[in-house]
Parts: structure tokens; C-alpha cells; sequence
């Protein structure tokens, strides 16, 4: 019930059909994702739904990087690939205590985290993307994280990856000055 | 032009792609100081030995002992550093980080404070919710009577090698102090200097979204504007380009950053006319440091920067 299927040509399946344009009742289901889906799949599927492209400021700007890159092979070894995870932080310090919940979106080499943003496009757009889990950090403690089975809308998904996306950008080379 | 610079550090891993600027520019520029400052907590109450570590919350007796441990364990994070210029002094205290610094600045008299843009290593997600670039940041951007280098990504050129300046302007008072700051650093390093400026024109402000002709206006209006504030100061230097963009003002900065592979993006504090006692860290400047893969100094008050 609620859920909608995420497929590598960047189409979106809902009860075994291809949905046709996209209604923003989708943004609140459940995504699953077909086996193989890249970041280009999450880029293809922006191209095909362009609704969902005005989701984010910065959403053109990553898609005209995306249109830059070639067609095929943007992969490094770097990763074995790209995970997309909700984080529940219970923080005491500094400030009041809070609770915050986020949606973060990293490479992953050998169980560990890396950031995205000095990794180029081109070098990660073909890596395969999966879902991963809820972690509950609690009071700043980044070693003993408790994992949770959980679940991501389609608005988490897009919108977090458009997030991590805008961070991205390192310079290519630099230039000796006149 | 870097006679004293001020490196204020978290002492912590988050600062490294700032101290190598640092330390990068003391020597480069020869500088005759710099200044290696980390407050290290905050007293627990009034005159009590005891500091509420700022980063940690951990209470710690911040006796002299304690003071000069601190000092050492500076000395051994940047002890490669250390080594590459002649005239660098270490200096902790017991305060809050934002004020001791600026008292800093003010006592030492330096004409550049350079820092990181978070108090801690931060997820990106977790930006989004949080006071977005680091409060002690954005409180000594907003006061300091000297330009501030934030970095927030390693730096690949070093400072005197800078070829693209990018010089972010809403034509407000205190940009007229970066422009200064823009001005003097392009020429010094022989960069390009780019006058940039984004004529707002976003559909979230209240959904009114202008007719081109009105937009036209609006750039033509800009235009006549950076000629008159700005090209006219710079005298027989050429080597600049005037670029107005539409759209929202953070994004096309970015984006026109990204295009042109800038080294060092320039823009006052604040972003309106408005008391800069009452400034907060302007929305635009904020969203830039966080995303920009180039430094980012803020400047906001002409006394560092109107000397020829």
C-alpha cells in the first residue's frame, strides 16, 4: 500500500503500472528502488518528471552538471556505492536539547561513510544507489549508533539528494594568476 | 597586505583546511605575525576555576596547568605548520569563543581573521537544521573590524595565485567596504576580478515573479550602478568583468563560481541596508559559505581595507 517503485530508466511504477505524469500525492509513498538503480536513474527520473525538478533551488544547477557528464561509465572505485540514510540525533550540547531528523546521502567504501562533495559527478553518476538504514545517534556518541529497519518517501529522496547534491563542487585545477 | 593574521581555531580537525590558509598566507605575504588563538571554554560561573569545555560541555579546572597543557596539544597539531613560518604565537583563554576573539583581533590590531566555517565536523544533512554556518562564525563575521576568511573545503591555490575573484554585491554600504577588499587582493595577486551581481528575482518573494521588461530594467539599473560605484574607483585596472545574473542571489552566485572555477569569493556580511548592529549573518552569505568550493571573506567594515 503506498508505495512506489523507482526504476533504473528513471520511470516510476505504482501497482505493476508506469505512471504517466507525476501527482504530488506520489511525494508521501514509499520508494522502493529497482535493483541497479543508479544516481543517473534518480537524474533520468527528474528529466521525466520535470515537476519534480522546482522541488529544489539548486536542483537546475545539478542537472546541467548532470547533462555534462558522459553518457556512460561514470564510476570510480572509490565506492562501492551510494547510500541514502535518515539520521535521528538526540543532541544536549551546545544549546538546548533537541531532537533532529535528517536525510543524508553518502558514498560507501567498506562499511564506511564518505562525504560526497569533493567527489566530481562524473565520477559517481553510474554507482549504484541503495536505501539504508535509520541511525539514532544519541548525545554526540558517532561510535555505539543504533540501526533501525526504515522507510523513505519519495519527497525524502529526492529532496535529500538534491540537499547533498548542492554541496557538491570542487575545482577541477587551478589557474597561475597574470 | 597581511601584516597580522588572526587564525582562530576550534583546535580541532575542522579547522585544517583553515590553518593550512593561514599559515599558507603568514608566509606567502611574509606577514610580521600570526596568531594561532583558541578559546578554549567558558567559565561555569563568574570568577569559578572551573570551564565548561565549548565544544564538549565537559566541565575542566581551567587553571594555568590546564592552560598550558592546552597550548601544547596546539603546538603538536600544528607543529608541521609551525615549522614553515618564523613568526607565529600560540594564544588560548578562557571565554566565549566569538567575543574572545574579536577582543583578539581588536587587541593585536590584525587586518585578517581566518577561520572555519563549523565549530564541529558536521553531516551535511544535519546543516540544513542547524544555525547553518557556525554560530562563532557568524557572530565574528558580523562584528569584526577586519575582513574574515572563512573556509569550509580544502583550498587547492594558495592565496597569491589566485587568478578569479569573485566580488558578490547587493550594493549596500558594507559591500562597499568588500569591494575594497576584492579590489586591493586582485590586484595584489594579478586575479581577474568579476563584479557580480544577482538581480532577485525568485518567485518565493510573496509569488510575484517580475515581466522581463521589468527584469531588463532591473539589470540595465545594476549595470549603471557597478559602473558608477565601482568602476569608477579602479582607476587604469582592467583586468575585471561586470556580470549581472537573474535569479535567486545565493544559487547564481554559486553557480557563476562554479562556472568561472573562482578562487575566493568576496561579499559583505550583510546583505541589506540595514543597522549592522542588527545584522544577522546575511541569509545569502551564509547559504554561499556553506556551498562554496572556494574560500569565502566576508568584509563589513572599511577600517582594514580603505588604505590604499
Amino acid at each position: 500500500m503506498n508505495n512506489i517503485t523507482l526504476m533504473r530508466d528513471g520511470s516510476i511504477v505504482q501497482n505493476g503500472e508506469t505512471v504517466e505524469s507525476v501527482l504530488l500525492m506520489f511525494l508521501g509513498f514509499k520508494v522502493d528502488l529497482e535493483k541497479g538503480y543508479t544516481l543517473r536513474s534518480w537524474f533520468q527520473m527528474l528529466g521525466k518528471y520535470s515537476l519534480l525538478a522546482s522541488l529544489n533551488a539548486f536542483l537546475p544547477t545539478s542537472i546541467e552538471q548532470y547533462l555534462a557528464c558522459p553518457a556512460n561509465g561514470c564510476c570510480f572505485d572509490g565506492f562501492d556505492h551510494l547510500e541514502f540514510n535518515k539520521t535521528v540525533e538526540m543532541i544536549g550540547f551546545p544549546g538546548n536539547p533537541r531532537l533532529e531528523i535528517y536525510n543524508s546521502f553518502h558514498g560507501i567504501k567498506s562499511h564506511k561513510t564518505f562525504a560526497l562533495k569533493s567527489v566530481r559527478m562524473e565520477n559517481i553518476l553510474d554507482m549504484s544507489v541503495r536505501l539504508g538504514k535509520l541511525k539514532h545517534v544519541v548525545f554526540g556518541d558517532k561510535v555505539d549508533i543504533f540501526e533501525f529497519d526504515t522507510v523513505f518517501s519519495l519527497f525524502e529522496f529526492i529532496d535529500g539528494i538534491a540537499w547533498e547534491l548542492s554541496f557538491h563542487g570542487s575545482p577541477k585545477q587551478c589557474e597561475i594568476g597574470r | 597586505m597581511f601584516e597580522k593574521i588572526l587564525f582562530a581555531t576550534t583546535a580541532s580537525p575542522t579547522c585544517d583546511d583553515a590553518a593550512k590558509v593561514a599559515f599558507n598566507l603568514s608566509l606567502k605575504y611574509e606577514s610580521e605575525k600570526l596568531y594561532v588563538f583558541h578559546a578554549l571554554g567558558v567559565p561555569t560561573r563568574g570568577f569559578s576555576p572551573f570551564v565548561k569545555d565549548v565544544r564538549t560541555g565537559e566541565t575542566e579546572q581551567g587553571d594555568p596547568d590546564y592552560i598550558q597543557w592546552v597550548k601544547e596539544e596546539m603546538k603538536n597539531t600544528y607543529a608541521k605548520l609551525i615549522d614553515t613560518v618564523e613568526n607565529c604565537e600560540l594564544e588560548t583563554t578562557v571565554g566565549v569563543p566569538h567575543t574572545e576573539i574579536l577582543r583578539m583581533a581588536r587587541k593585536k590590531d590584525v587586518e585578517l581573521i581566518v577561520m572555519g566555517a563549523h565549530t564541529r565536523q558536521e553531516d551535511i544533512g544535519a546543516t540544513r537544521y542547524r544555525s547553518v554556518a557556525g554560530m562563532t562564525m557568524q557572530k565574528v563575521a558580523k562584528a569584526a573590524r577586519c575582513p574574515v576568511l572563512i573556509i569550509s573545503r580544502p583550498c587547492t591555490t594558495c592565496f597569491k595565485l589566485f587568478s578569479h575573484i569573485i566580488f558578490g554585491t547587493d550594493f549596500s554600504k558594507a559591500s562597499d567596504s568588500a569591494f575594497l577588499f576584492a579590489y586591493k587582493a586582485a590586484k595584489d595577486v594579478g586575479a581577474r576580478l568579476y563584479l557580480f551581481h544577482s538581480c532577485d528575482i525568485s518567485s518565493l518573494q510573496a509569488g510575484k515573479v517580475p515581466g522581463q521588461a521589468e527584469i531588463e530594467e532591473k539589470i540595465k539599473e545594476a549595470r549603471r550602478k557597478m559602473e558608477q560605484k565601482y568602476v569608477s574607483k579602479m582607476g587604469d585596472f582592467d583586468n575585471y568583468e561586470i556580470e549581472i545574473w537573474e535569479g535567486i542571489p545565493y544559487v547564481e552566485i554559486l553557480k557563476f563560481a562554479r562556472e568561472k572555477q573562482a578562487d575566493l569569493i568576496v561579499m559583505a556580511h550583510h546583505t541589506r541596508e540595514i543597522d549592522p548592529d542588527e545584522a544577522e549573518l546575511g541569509s545569502t552569505v551564509e547559504q554561499v559559505v556553506l556551498r562554496s568550493a572556494c574560500p569565502v571573506a566576508s568584509v563589513n567594515h572599511p577600517d582594514k581595507v580603505a588604505s590604499p
